[in-house]
């Protein structure tokens, strides 16, 4: 078993009048795979979105409770998200490129991060990372293009490319697969295997399939609540609560 | 009701809808074409002038001019006496009333054209030239064909004896019809055959500069504050409302406030491109702004969440991805204000610029007119001459216009990215 790198305890979540999350307790392991799986609106993303702060975008939600990081705690105002967010990156639902170059686009983040002073430096990582990401090989030869004029499999990618660029510690997925065929899919799964011998990966997924297949750790969510956690295999096979079995095979959901 | 009948009354439907589609672009169609054909067939005459050949000499004794004279003593030098002499010697007159008909033909301006000719050409001294005087309003009219030579005599501004000589010159081929430059190069004047709008052509220039400089910077910044980084609450909300109604705030309520606040309390020159570029800012801004922010909230917010998620500052992640992207948008929205700035006359009229001003500006805080007002200004003048002079003016207005809106649609689609 794998030490815990993130911790949330007693998370709540409101989006203006309405609550997102309720008490919340869940640690995820390092250097693992760990899925979220639930109907929809059960608050799988919300719950991700906490851990890089994204929610602070949203102008009506408010997070209160706690979430730590190798101890450390960072639902705190004083903290500085950018620096959070060099330590956690995100992979989203859509493939998001940037409409610039494929290079640009993985080049960004080191840049404003003062990562890579040289232009040699720069070319380092951005072949590091798409060598990283799978995508070395199908787009060596034209880094100057648009990275929105790949396949939506590429642009995934590209935005997982992008994310392992600035060295993150953790990576969180929000439905990576949701928008991309079967092909591209499996590609993704084989490649969150592989990025899980360097990050800690946290993955909300709709597919029990997929969750099945790349991780260790699952946690169910229903109607913003945190309703069973386990290993994958016991989540699966033999859960304790009986709405987890129902989802699981289907019945509602 | 059967199927079938049901099935021809949607038919029906459609094709009355059709019909009535076609019937209204047609009818929107009838009125540009209508609109177009007035001001070109008024205007397109005001390109031409009409001129008369005559035979100048600079008679040494006349102008008191020896070879060699400097500058300033030619321009000292009195050249009507020659100039009289040279436009009598067009067609014999037998008295002074005669006379003063047969120099009416020609532009009061006729002894400075043929003093600025002796100007580019100083060896003219003593000899003989064939200059292309300008002719007068009324004679220009009547070789352009807009002058009724039907009429009685008594409810004519042209003479019997003018007529004659017209026929003369007609005959001989001395009136000849040139590229009318005059209309260009030259401010405002009573005298409609060598007005032009070159005035109010850079009174409009430096007007839509400074409005361009002013409003373009507070609008964006605005824009940009509004959209992506002020709070979502009531105090917004208003500002919103506000930008939206100052948009729709007919633009002579900005003209009365320039009045009161720039020419009254600050004392900056009246009938200035400085205080009209300042007004038309006023006016623009709210106009620019709206586009503005549209174009933003057009940019999907996943490419912001694209650049906050690997670690991007807010402000970074606006300028670095939201603004380039929303800048096609903007600069079409700003230049599309712009036109209307442009074509702006109320707030201009309050300010002055109605004023009559010969001068051509050489800076903007000289009094001058713009092109819309100029437009104002000859289409209340009496003489046949304004007439064609004010639709040629809205022809140029017109053809900016259309520019400037062509560029608006041709950044826009040329910078614009797509994504996905």
């Amino acid at each position: 078993m794998n030490n815990v790198k993130i911790k949330s305890k007693n998370l709540n979540v409101y989006y203006g009048e309405k609550q997102a999350l309720f008490n919340v307790n869940l640690d995820l392991n390092e250097k693992e795979v760990t899925a979220l799986i639930g109907p929809s609106g059960c608050g799988k993303s919300t719950f991700i979105r906490c851990i890089n702060r994204m929610n602070d975008v949203i102008d009506i939600c408010k997070v209160s409770g706690n979430i730590e990081i190798d101890g450390v705690e960072i639902n705190d105002k004083n903290l500085d998200v950018v620096s959070l967010r060099e330590r956690v990156g995100m992979v989203f639902q859509k493939p998001n490129p940037f409409p610039k170059s494929i290079y640009d686009n993985i080049s960004y983040g080191p840049k404003i991060h003062g990562k890579g002073e040289t232009k040699s430096e720069l070319d380092e990582i951005v072949e590091n990372s798409l060598k990283k990401a799978a995508l070395w090989e199908e787009v060596k030869d034209r880094l100057d293009e648009p990275g929105t004029g790949l396949s939506g499999g590429q642009q995934q990618r590209l935005c997982i490319a992008r994310a392992i660029s600035v060295n993150p510690e953790v990576i969180l997925m929000d439905e990576p697969c949701s928008a991309l065929d079967p092909i591209a899919t499996a590609k993704i799964e084989e490649l969150i295997d592989e990025l899980k011998k360097t990050y800690t990966i946290v993955i909300v997924t709709h597919s029990m399939a997929q969750a099945v297949r790349v991780s260790q750790k699952t946690g169910f969510f229903h109607l913003g609540k945190l309703i069973e956690v386990g290993k994958t295999e016991k989540i699966f096979k033999n859960p304790d609560n009986k709405m987890t079995q129902d989802y699981i095979t289907g019945r509602f959901g | 009701m059967t199927k079938e009948q049901r099935l021809k009354k949607r038919h029906n439907a459609e094709k009355r809808f059709r019909f009535y589609g076609l019937a209204s672009i047609f009818f929107a169609l009838l009125f540009v074409l209508i609109l177009v054909h007035n001001i070109f067939s008024k205007g397109s005459s005001a390109f031409m002038k009409t001129a008369i050949n005559v035979e100048v000499f600079y008679d040494k004794d006349l102008l008191e001019l020896e070879p060699g004279a400097s500058e300033e003593e030619i321009l000292e030098a009195d050249f009507f006496d020659i100039t009289i002499e040279s436009l009598l010697k067009v067609y014999p007159a037998k008295n002074m009333d005669e006379e003063d008909a047969l120099i009416e033909l020609f532009t009061t301006d006729a002894e400075i054209e043929i003093k600025k000719a002796f100007l580019n050409n100083k060896n003219l001294i003593g000899k003989k030239i064939n200059l292309e005087i300008t002719a007068s309003d009324d004679i220009d009219q009547l070789h352009k064909g807009n002058y009724p030579r039907d009429l009685p005599e008594d409810r004519r501004r042209i003479s019997n004896f003018q007529l004659e000589i017209y026929d003369v010159l007609v005959e001989n081929k001395t009136i000849t019809k040139n590229f009318n430059n005059y209309f260009f190069k030259n401010g405002d004047s009573r005298d409609p055959e060598i007005a032009g709008i070159g005035g109010a052509l850079v009174g409009s220039f430096y007007s839509i500069l400074i409005c361009l400089l002013l409003a373009f910077p507070v609008a964006v910044l605005a824009s940009i504050y509004l959209e992506e980084f002020a709070p979502k609450n009531k105090i917004t909300d208003f500002i919103e409302i506000n930008i939206n109604n100052l948009a729709a705030v007919p633009s002579i309520v900005y003209g009365l406030l320039a009045l009161q606040i720039l020419l009254a309390t600050i004392q900056l020159p009246r009938s200035t491109p400085l205080v009209a570029g300042i007004t038309l800012a006023l006016m623009t801004l709210p106009r620019i702004i709206i586009p503005c922010r549209a174009s933003l909230k057009a940019v999907p917010p996943s490419i912001r969440e694209g650049a906050l998620a690997v670690g991007a500052s807010k402000f970074q992640s606006v300028f670095h991805h939201v603004v380039p992207l929303a800048l096609p948008g903007t600069l079409s929205g700003t230049i599309i204000g712009l036109a209307q700035a442009l074509g702006e006359t109320a707030p201009l009229i309050l300010i002055g610029m109605v004023a009559f001003v010969v001068d051509i500006p050489s800076t903007p805080i000289d009094p001058s007119s713009s092109l819309p007002v100029q437009v104002y200004l000859w289409s209340e003048s009496a003489e046949r001459g304004f007439v064609e002079k004010t639709s040629a003016t809205i022809m140029m207005l017109l053809s900016f216009l259309i520019v400037m809106n062509f560029l608006a649609v041709y950044l826009r689609q040329k910078f614009e990215k797509r994504w996905n």
